[in-house]
């Protein structure tokens, strides 16, 4: 049955987006701003995947350890060097703080895009799966076995993070950090170290993401566009800062580009995701699970 | 002469009502304090009253005019200007540039506006200031240049959100004559503060709220003798006890 | 009036000063260049400059940070062609009807994102932006699709292209500094610096955004219209989100807020990276780390070098 095929694309397809889209949600749960070069992480994951694994000949499963710490590796740069500034005392945007992580991550993404093309050339090759199953069927669904595989071990990194974030102590940090900065660190709690944690972790996951995938897509250095854009339409959904908000939003986004790319329109798949995030924005901009602010 | 008559405001957020059945009048040449203890609502009512939240039911009138539920910039050209606690300055622009700016929002042209600029800036001891960006200015310069950008024009109300919080005896002072020499020339001020010998030296009446009700309106001392109050600042007195008293001296 | 250069309006003045000094010198320009092509990349300089002085306006000056002047360019070289293409319609016609629409479409934009900042709005204004690019690339029997459409043009002469962008440069400079010097100028400063604030002060916040959208988008429609015109063709990558980049850079390293930083800014940035491609395609790198660099450490951008030396000048 068609429906049901496409639903279990979908949910598989949903968890990718979701290990990609929880990072992006942490990230803005700190610090407020939009990672724009967020897509990057997952090129990068995708790459150090492949390369390692063809140029080291080391067996993908350990190809994925060094995708994770390639992305975590990179996202803690990001934090270090490029993120300080908005809040620590010498901010010099201190008035433009979503316009500073607007661009500074948008000339990154730039910067990253343009440097893996210069290294490694825009030929794309396709990394080695996971499990060298094709295809095979669970009732009336396809499926291949990189793409099962693949899912669980993103639902496997969900439950992980999930377990983090509410049960170890790190992850009670991140939760008081997101909710008040000053509150947190006047309670003893070193709010920048936490802050590197975050995008470290963030890092991490859009990279085991693009790695999961290399298989499944052919990298090439802006393959990290349209998750990044999925991943923006997914966190506002949910709710900028929910991590729930995020993994429920994600889920909903696959299942439902699948069907509109089924029986709507495939061409137009990509907008379909973009318009849900203008109609959130704009009806209901605190998301699914999100908070309402106050201003004055 | 009743200048603005709120008559029973109500706002609720969730389950919480923050401002419940408030009435009260401000008279025309009066500065009235609004004081109470913290949580009593008096921001969520300066809030209404200056158009940032929409009350759920009551009215509020200017003269003539019903001006519920009216946004800040019309409550702005209509002459009610509001002051916050959290002081509020363009800071890309020089002081000088924000009074203009103030000036030129209410209908005034340049030049008038940079006339009445001068002035302010020298009356407010602004003068060594006046060309550095409203963003590096020191708490108290922002706190008296927010002054200057409300009353560039004569307000008809000026609403006054815990001026004198945190700011420097000398600014205060400068703060409080200029305030007395407006009050003077007939404005109508809403006073929201904490300080009572402020409050007692400038207001000649004061309304008292608590969680979100008017418990005391009327004459200044009576109002902090009044034993409602008292309560609500410090908590309950023994029976038969004299409770303490809130004019503390300054 | 005081005299001191660091009031508002005398910044402004300077700011304009130096940006005419640069159209001047860049009508000297195919005196002493010959080529045709070197000259046209200067001619696509200036459109990168108009581009980038209709986002400075919107962005660096009223503080909405959209990340759609790159596809509003592309509307209006769209409105431009299709007009031509199925109407018949003349240039003359072509391009205002451009700035109409796109103008109108800014005006649509703005009041979509009139309760947003920060994030949000970058968001909303990013996917209006790509939704654009997707449905005009998508649109094949329309459009024509990734292939682009035909635009008539102006001019067969290169130079006599080049002194239609620059008059056009002048122009958008001198309706730029109208706007700025005048209390819009101003209310969109103060809606910058803090839109609850201003409000407050009896500034019409949802006004004065409105217009900042408008007026910078039918600019940046304009820009792309005669584009397609010079180029005699309009395709979907004249709104990629890369060419929003290229703005960004070109203003951030020019210096927001300020006009001769976003003309200069472009200037710079696009004759730098042709002059660049010699070296090998690392243009991009070189300036995707100025802008961070730039960001990072000068945010005033080099006309805050300019502009810091002026004011300390001052009596």
């Amino acid at each position: 049955m068609l429906a049901l095929d496409l639903l279990a694309n979908g949910l598989i397809y949903g968890c990718f987006y979701a290990l990609m889209a929880v990072g992006l949600a942490m990230i803005f749960g700190v610090l407020k701003v939009v990672n724009f070069a967020h897509g990057e992480f997952f090129m990068i994951g995708a790459y150090t995947y492949v390369l390692v694994s063809l140029k080291l000949g080391v067996s993908p499963w350990l190809a994925l350890p060094g995708a994770a710490f390639a992305g975590a590796l990179l996202g803690w740069l990001v934090e270090r060097l490029l993120m300080r500034p908005l809040y620590a005392s010498y901010a010099s945007w201190g008035f433009m703080k979503d316009e500073y992580a607007v661009v500074v991550t948008f000339g990154l993404s730039l910067l990253l895009i343009n440097l893996v093309d210069k290294i490694v050339g825009p030929y794309s090759f396709r990394g080695p799966p996971l499990v060298d199953i094709g295809r095979f069927a669970v009732g009336p669904v396809l499926l291949t076995g990189q793409k099962a595989i693949a899912a669980a071990v993103a639902v496997a990194l969900m439950v992980a993070l999930a377990l983090f974030i509410k049960r170890s102590v790190w992850g009670l940090q991140i939760q008081a950090v997101a909710q008040n900065r000053l509150g947190a660190s006047l309670a003893g709690i070193d709010a920048t170290r936490t802050t590197s944690l975050i995008f470290a972790v963030s890092g991490m996951l859009a990279a085991l993401s693009g790695a999961l995938l290399a298989p499944l897509v052919n990298p090439s250095p802006d393959i990290g566009a349209f998750p990044a854009v999925k991943s923006y339409v997914i966190v506002v959904l949910g709710g900028m800062g929910s991590i729930w908000g995020a993994m429920i939003a994600a889920l909903i986004l696959g299942v439902s580009e699948a069907f509109f790319s089924v029986y709507v329109s495939y061409d137009y798949r990509d907008a379909f995701g973009l318009v849900i995030l203008v109609a959130v924005l704009l009806l209901r901009p605190q998301g699914l699970l999100g908070e309402k602010g106050r201003e004055v | 002469m009743s200048l603005l008559s709120v008559s029973k405001l109500r706002v609720q957020f969730g389950g919480l009502v923050a401002v419940d059945d408030v009435s009260f009048d401000l008279r025309e040449g009066e500065i009235l304090g609004l004081i109470g203890p913290n949580g009593s609502g008096k921001t969520t009512l300066l809030n209404l009253l200056s158009g940032y939240i929409a009350p759920l039911s009551g009215r509020v009138r200017m003269g003539d005019a019903d001006i519920t539920g009216w946004a800040p910039a019309p409550l702005a050209l209509r002459g009610v200007l509001r002051m916050f606690q959290m002081t509020r300055v363009f800071t890309r622009m020089s002081a000088y540039d924000n009074l203009l700016t103030a000036g030129m929002a209410r209908g005034l042209k340049e030049a008038e506006s940079a006339r009445r600029a001068d002035a302010l800036v020298e009356e407010l001891t602004l003068g060594p200031v006046q060309f550095l960006d409203a963003g590096q200015l020191s708490g108290g310069q922002r706190k008296l240049l927010e002054f200057g950008m409300c009353f560039i024009e004569p307000p008809r109300i000026a609403m006054l959100d815990e001026p004198f919080a945190a700011v420097h005896p000398v600014m205060r002072e400068v703060m409080a004559k200029f305030i007395r020499s407006r009050h003077a020339q007939g404005a109508t001020f809403l006073l929201v503060s904490h300080d009572m010998p402020i409050i007692v030296d400038l207001c000649q009446r004061a309304v008292c709220m608590n969680a979100g009700r008017v418990i005391a309106v009327g004459d200044i001392h009576a109002v902090l003798k009044n034993h409602d109050v008292i309560e609500a600042y410090l908590g309950e007195t023994a029976a038969g006890d004299e409770p303490p008293s809130l004019e503390v001296s300054g | 009036m005081k005299p001191s250069r660091r009031l508002w309006a005398d910044r402004l003045r300077f700011d304009m000063a130096a940006a005419l000094a640069v159209c001047a010198l860049l009508a000297l320009v195919p005196l002493v260049v010959r080529g045709p092509y070197a000259l046209g990349i200067v001619v696509v300089s200036i459109y990168f400059a108009i581009v980038a002085l209709a986002w400075n306006l919107l962005a660096g000056y009223a503080g909405q940070f959209s990340l759609a002047p790159a596809a509003f360019a592309m509307i209006g070289g769209y409105t431009t062609a299709l007009l031509g293409h199925y109407a018949h319609v003349p240039l003359a016609l072509g391009i205002p009807a451009a700035v109409v629409a796109t103008a109108l479409l800014g005006w649509v934009l703005g009041k979509l994102v009139l309760n947003l900042s920060g994030p949000y709005l970058s968001l909303t204004t990013l996917a209006f932006a790509e939704i654009a690019r997707v449905v005009i690339g998508n649109s094949h029997e329309f459009t024509r699709g990734d292939q682009g459409m035909h635009v008539a043009t102006l001019t067969q002469s290169r130079v006599g292209y080049y002194y239609i962008f620059l008059g056009v440069l002048v122009a958008v400079l001198l309706l730029l500094y109208a706007l700025l010097r005048g209390r819009l100028g101003r209310f969109m400063m103060a809606v910058r610096d803090d839109p609850v604030g201003a409000s407050s002060r009896g500034i019409d916040v949802v006004r004065v955004k409105s217009i900042a959208f408008w007026v910078s988008c039918a600019i940046c429609g304009l820009a792309g219209s005669l584009y397609g015109t010079f180029s005699q063709l309009v395709s979907p990558e004249l709104g990629l989100l890369q060419q929003t980049g290229l703005v960004l850079s070109m203003v951030v390293i020019g210096g927001m807020s300020s006009l001769t930083g976003a003309l200069a800014g472009a200037l710079l940035v696009y004759m730098g990276s042709e002059w660049m491609r010699a070296f090998g395609e690392v243009q991009t790198i070189v300036f995707a780390l100025l802008v961070i660099l730039f960001a990072r450490y000068l945010p005033g951008g080099l006309w805050g070098l300019v502009a810091a030396r002026q004011r300390k000048g001052a009596p």
